[in-house]
């Protein structure tokens, strides 16, 4: 399956896997990513992992409106994170990333600011909370619309292979998005173009409450990309440096012109869809249970306690401070003023049409 | 006593039980019984084959529906949330709507889109928007917007029986908000076109459809305190709609504000309102005055500002009255 590093092969039956459950090293090449980094990964994961808990406390008292928790998903958006080049790649991410964007290095407060609909929200609280949006990081704004944000995230390939930028676009999307015309209209695209583009499926085998062999007949989603003349890898995405190490490769052979791959990391939802969903309706809770065993969080710690590079002081010593960080981003959350209802008509328009002028002032009174 | 969202679950039930023909589709309308409970206890009752969870796309589920439709069953599609038609607005405005005009009247697609809409739930621009302008204005669709639960079950019954493509947009704001008994009768319909007086007046007509009724009846009460005695129409339907009883009433009063939570431009009020003008100008006392969204996006911090709310359709009954 895997000839040596930096040499997947496509198309594999058995999704690929470079820790054990154990946290033992199982590939046959090295890994050569340093300590800190390999630190760093783990100690994001667990930050997105507390930042979902603390969104859920959030939502329940009121201060968001909405949560889609991104539980389970850690190891495959930390990963992707890692796997580009931060500031100079762009990324079409979806509602469930905001474990990736921050781990692309969104700041907190512009993640909580614009979860709670804050006036602080860099996009001027325009849309609902788990909608992560960055200029300054290519982080391409959100759309609620299940993978309408693919065909422009191909479009952003595109403009960068015909002005040769050496940039590569990473796109995520659950497995329900592989449905919508969209991502086959996107993904054809990409394929017959050679566009710099990654696309990753975070396969949770939900889309809400439908099963994933209620959404395609196909074995995954990762033999798709063979009809679409591209590389298809089937990833465990419990397993952070599996996804990296895949993920990794993807991107520098879309920089280097080889062009686009897509790449299914299979994942486990652990919360509900979301705070409006009811998940107990559809799944028991053995299963949940089931899928904690397989926790990305607990396979990750105990490979770098295995190595020494974390202890209990360590995960104890990072809580506190990253909870810490998040208390002190709410209070300064809670000091800021109302969004202003003018805001309402701002942006529409590069410049204000005659019309919502009359429409403003005339609201305002 | 019975809400919308329930009224549109044990409609669907009655439909079903009456017409094996009849099916639903669409996601998480299964076991889940849709995110917003509308197709609650079916699959139990029907099982997995006339109570069909779907793939994600809108595409495949609106152009199934006139495939099935074509073949002869009855499909009452969901789609989750009206904002998100748009991936299959094809399939609507390409195939259900032209289906028969274009095959001179031979094939014909007898289907209910049904579909949430309308803003006030802090749902920003892809969960709150109200595209019924864009259903009106294509021809070969028919489209209701009910605001009550016993309108909710005559429009559904109606709909399902209709031999032609109609779209069912349910104003989720009042999906739970209100509670009222309902006909046992399961041939309860309501026809199609026909518009509701949900109170008489002597000063100004009110009317409006869909969510926005909430904020008209209170509008209405507001008014009655200052001792202005308003009427007010519920449309019910909007392709076809009841011209013939608003003119009627708008002439007879010569006042009339119509709301509407859609953005201004083209907003289906800006069609009413032209027919006032053009039919029955003389009787008029003041021109029409449009009470809606803005033109913009739905916003999500402003979520409620947004709305047509009572507020300021009393200032536009003001200038009405005051003209
Ligand atoms: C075009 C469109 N249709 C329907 C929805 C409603 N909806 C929101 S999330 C969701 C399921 C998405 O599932 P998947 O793509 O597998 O991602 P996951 O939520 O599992 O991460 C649906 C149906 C939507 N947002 N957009």
């Amino acid at each position: 399956m895997i000839a040596d590093k930096q040499n997947f092969s496509p198309f594999n039956e058995e999704p690929i896997s470079l820790i054990s459950q154990a946290g033992e090293w199982t590939a046959p090449f090295a890994c050569d990513l340093k300590d800190e980094q390999l630190k760093t990964m783990y100690q994001q994961m667990l930050a997105a992992r507390l930042m979902d808990e603390r969104f859920i406390k959030l939502q329940r008292s009121g201060k968001m409106s909405f949560v889609a928790p991104h539980s389970g998903h850690e190891a495959a958006q930390i990963a992707a994170a890692h796997a580009v080049r931060v500031g100079t790649d762009w990324l079409f991410p979806y509602y469930r990333d905001y474990g990736m964007t921050y781990a692309l290095g969104e700041p907190l407060i512009e993640i909580f600011a614009q979860v709670t609909g804050s006036r602080l929200d860099t996009a001027k609280a325009r849309q609902m909370p788990m909608h992560p949006s960055s200029k300054e990081l290519n982080i391409f704004t959100g759309a609620s619309a299940i993978a309408s944000h693919i065909p422009p995230a191909v479009g952003a390939a595109i403009s960068m292979k015909i002005r040769e930028t050496g940039q590569v676009v990473l796109t995520s999307f659950g497995d329900g998005a592989t449905s919508e015309g969209d991502f086959h209209a996107a993904i054809n695209y990409a394929g017959a173009q050679g566009a710099p583009v990654v696309f990753l499926c975070e396969n949770n085998r939900l889309a809400i409450s439908v099963d994933f062999n209620k959404q395609t007949g196909a074995e995954n989603i990762a033999i798709k990309a063979k009809a679409y003349g591209m590389p298809g890898y089937l990833v465990d995405g419990m397993d952070v440096l599996a996804c990296y190490y895949v993920l990794q490769e993807c991107v520098e052979n879309a920089r280097a012109g080889l062009g686009p791959s897509l790449v299914e990391a299979q994942v486990q939802r652990f919360g509900a869809h979301s705070s409006a969903d009811d998940d107990s309706i559809y799944r028991s809770k053995e299963e949940l249970e089931q899928m904690r065993q397989r926790d990305p969080l607990l396979r990750m710690r105990r490979f770098l306690e295995n190595q020494g590079l974390w202890s209990e002081r360590d995960e104890n010593l990072f809580k506190k401070e990253i909870l810490g960080e998040f208390q002190a981003i709410i209070d300064t959350l809670a000091e800021a003023e109302k969004v202003p209802l003018e805001w309402m008509f701002d942006d529409v328009y590069a410049e204000m049409l005659p019309h919502i002028a009359e429409q403003k002032k005339d609201f305002l009174g | 006593m019975q809400t919308i969202v329930q009224t549109v679950a044990r409609t669907l039930a009655e439909e079903m039980q009456r017409d094996e023909r009849v099916v639903v589709m669409g996601e998480d309308v299964g076991k889940r019984g849709g995110v917003f409970l509308a197709t609650e206890g079916l699959f139990d009752k029907f099982g997995p084959d006339r109570v069909m969870d779907t793939p994600l796309s809108e595409a495949a589920i609106i152009g199934a529906a006139v495939g099935m439709a074509v073949h002869g069953l009855r499909p009452v599609a969901e789609i989750q949330f009206a904002d998100y038609v748009f991936p299959g607005f094809d399939q609507l405005v390409s195939q259900a709507a032209k289906l028969r005009y274009r095959s001179g009247g031979t094939f014909n697609a007898p289907m209910v889109v049904r579909m949430p809409a309308g803003g006030g739930v802090k749902g920003g621009h892809h969960h709150s928007q109200n595209p019924e302008t864009h259903f009106v204005h294509t021809p070969g669709l028919k489209v209701v917007y009910p605001s009550t639960p016993s309108d909710t079950k005559g429009l559904l019954k109606t709909a399902i029986r209709d031999e032609d493509p109609v779209v069912f947009m349910e104003p989720k704001r009042l999906y739970r908000a209100i509670k009222e008994e309902v006909p046992d009768d399961p041939d309860f319909t309501v026809p199609l076109g026909k518009a509701k007086i949900r109170q008489t007046g002597d000063d100004l007509v009110l009317i409006s459809y869909g969510g926005s009724m909430a904020e008209t009846a209170k509008a209405a009460e507001e008014l009655a305190k200052q001792q202005i005695s308003a009427e007010v129409i519920d449309l019910r339907s909007l392709m076809p709609w009841d011209k013939e009883t608003v003119l009627e009433r708008v002439a007879r009063l010569g006042r009339v504000v119509l709301v509407s939570e859609s953005p201004y431009t083209l907003n289906f009020m800006s069609e009413v309102s032209a027919c006032i003008c053009e039919e029955i100008l003389d009787s008029l006392l003041a021109p029409p005055l449009r009470v809606t969204g803005f033109d913009t996006p739905y916003p999500y911090a402003q979520d409620r500002e947004y709305l047509p709310g009572p507020n300021r359709i009393l200032r536009a009954v003001q200038k009405v009255l005051e003209y």
